[in-house]
């Protein structure tokens, strides 16, 4: 199987480069990250994240044939030759595969994502009801794997600025969360024409998301409560 | 309250115009394949009935605003030098009043 993958180290090369690779030895139902391992093992400066190796870590989002993904859980018999594998576009590329995601997770803290409650703190613990804790479904499964933020032009453009589909759906998390105070203040927050307002519902973010969630709902819905609070 | 329009406000705005330009749109196909104007002074007549009139006026204000909310999103997404951008958005602005007043003159005409 053939590979084109991208090739840049910060620290000593002035332009990156396209590098193919073959590998001939592919197993049945060998997913994309077991490929880059043992292309690893013939070429050791090829470099890229990876942990978990089942989709959960979110380590390995990269770009692959044109779209984020995770290498991991990516089958390779579904991907056309040469497999090209770039870094997530629009992120500094720290070397190869691993981009400076320090952007990302700076936006990612911007939305507070921690529960805020102004009562005194119960005895015990929280209490939900079975129906609470079911609009956190689709919110909470967020591995923060960049794919859909990298895949978001709005963030290509404005990266300082529009927090990017991964941390508008974890602001959702928060203000759907039963037990959060603090609505008024992250809503307030998130008003302006940049932060929340930049996104124009491309849906790119719920192309590539591989937990199969949709931030562009939760961004819909956090206009809908910002409409309320504002009437 | 500040009355700028940004975030939230400038949101709303651009969707409540979209669907008035919708719907008067729609009232406008379907009244010219019913029942359209004859000749010029029953064209005339038509434009010159308040409630047309101002039906029109709220359609060309609502279409002016929605350019305006799209197309300084456009500038915000794309243009990143300060001045650039001022001059930019200074041009729409000028563009968009210019289209307005040109839509105003026409309905007052039409008027008398």
């Amino acid at each position: 199987m053939r590979f084109s993958i991208y090739r840049y180290n910060s620290e000593t090369d002035r332009e990156p480069r396209m590098q193919d690779y073959v590998l001939e030895e592919i197993e049945p139902g060998m997913m994309l990250l077991n490929a880059l391992i043992k292309l690893k093992a013939e070429d050791e400066t090829l470099t890229f994240r990876r942990s978990c190796q089942e989709g959960i870590c979110g380590s390995d989002g990269m770009n692959i044939n044109g779209r984020n993904g995770l290498a991991c859980i990516t089958p390779l018999k579904d991907l056309d030759e040469p497999v090209t594998l770039r870094p997530l576009p629009g992120l500094p590329v720290i070397r190869d595969l691993v981009v400076d995601l320090s952007q990302f997770y700076r936006q990612y803290r911007a939305v507070k994502p921690w529960l805020t409650v102004h009562d005194p703190e119960p005895e015990v613990e929280f209490l939900q009801s079975p129906a609470q804790r079911d609009r956190l479904d689709g919110l909470y499964e967020c591995i923060l794997c960049a794919c859909c933020s990298t895949s978001c032009p709005s963030f290509w453009w404005n990266p300082d600025k529009f927090l990017g589909p991964a941390a508008l759906l974890q602001s959702y998390r928060f203000l759907a969360d039963s037990r959060d105070q603090a609505t008024d203040e992250r809503l307030a927050d998130l008003e302006g024409p940049y932060k929340l307002f930049r996104c124009h519902t491309i849906m790119n973010c719920v192309q590539v998301c591989p937990k199969g969630l949709n931030p562009t709902q939760a961004i819909g819905r956090i206009k809908k409560l910002m409409v309320k609070r504002s009437v | 309250m500040n009355m700028q329009m940004t975030g939230l406000r400038a949101w709303l705005v651009q969707r409540v115009a979209a669907v008035y330009v919708g719907l008067f749109s729609l009232y406008l196909l379907i009244h010219f394949t019913t029942d359209a104007p004859g000749s010029y002074s029953e064209w005339r007549d038509w434009v010159g009935h308040p409630g047309i009139a101002v039906s029109w006026a709220l359609f060309f204000i609502a279409l002016l605003l929605h350019a305006w909310v799209g197309m300084r999103d456009v500038l915000l997404d794309y243009v990143h030098n300060t001045a650039v951008r001022l001059v930019a958005l200074l041009g729409l602005a000028l563009f968009l009043l210019a289209q307005g007043l040109w839509a105003l003159t026409v309905l007052l005409g039409a008027g008398t």
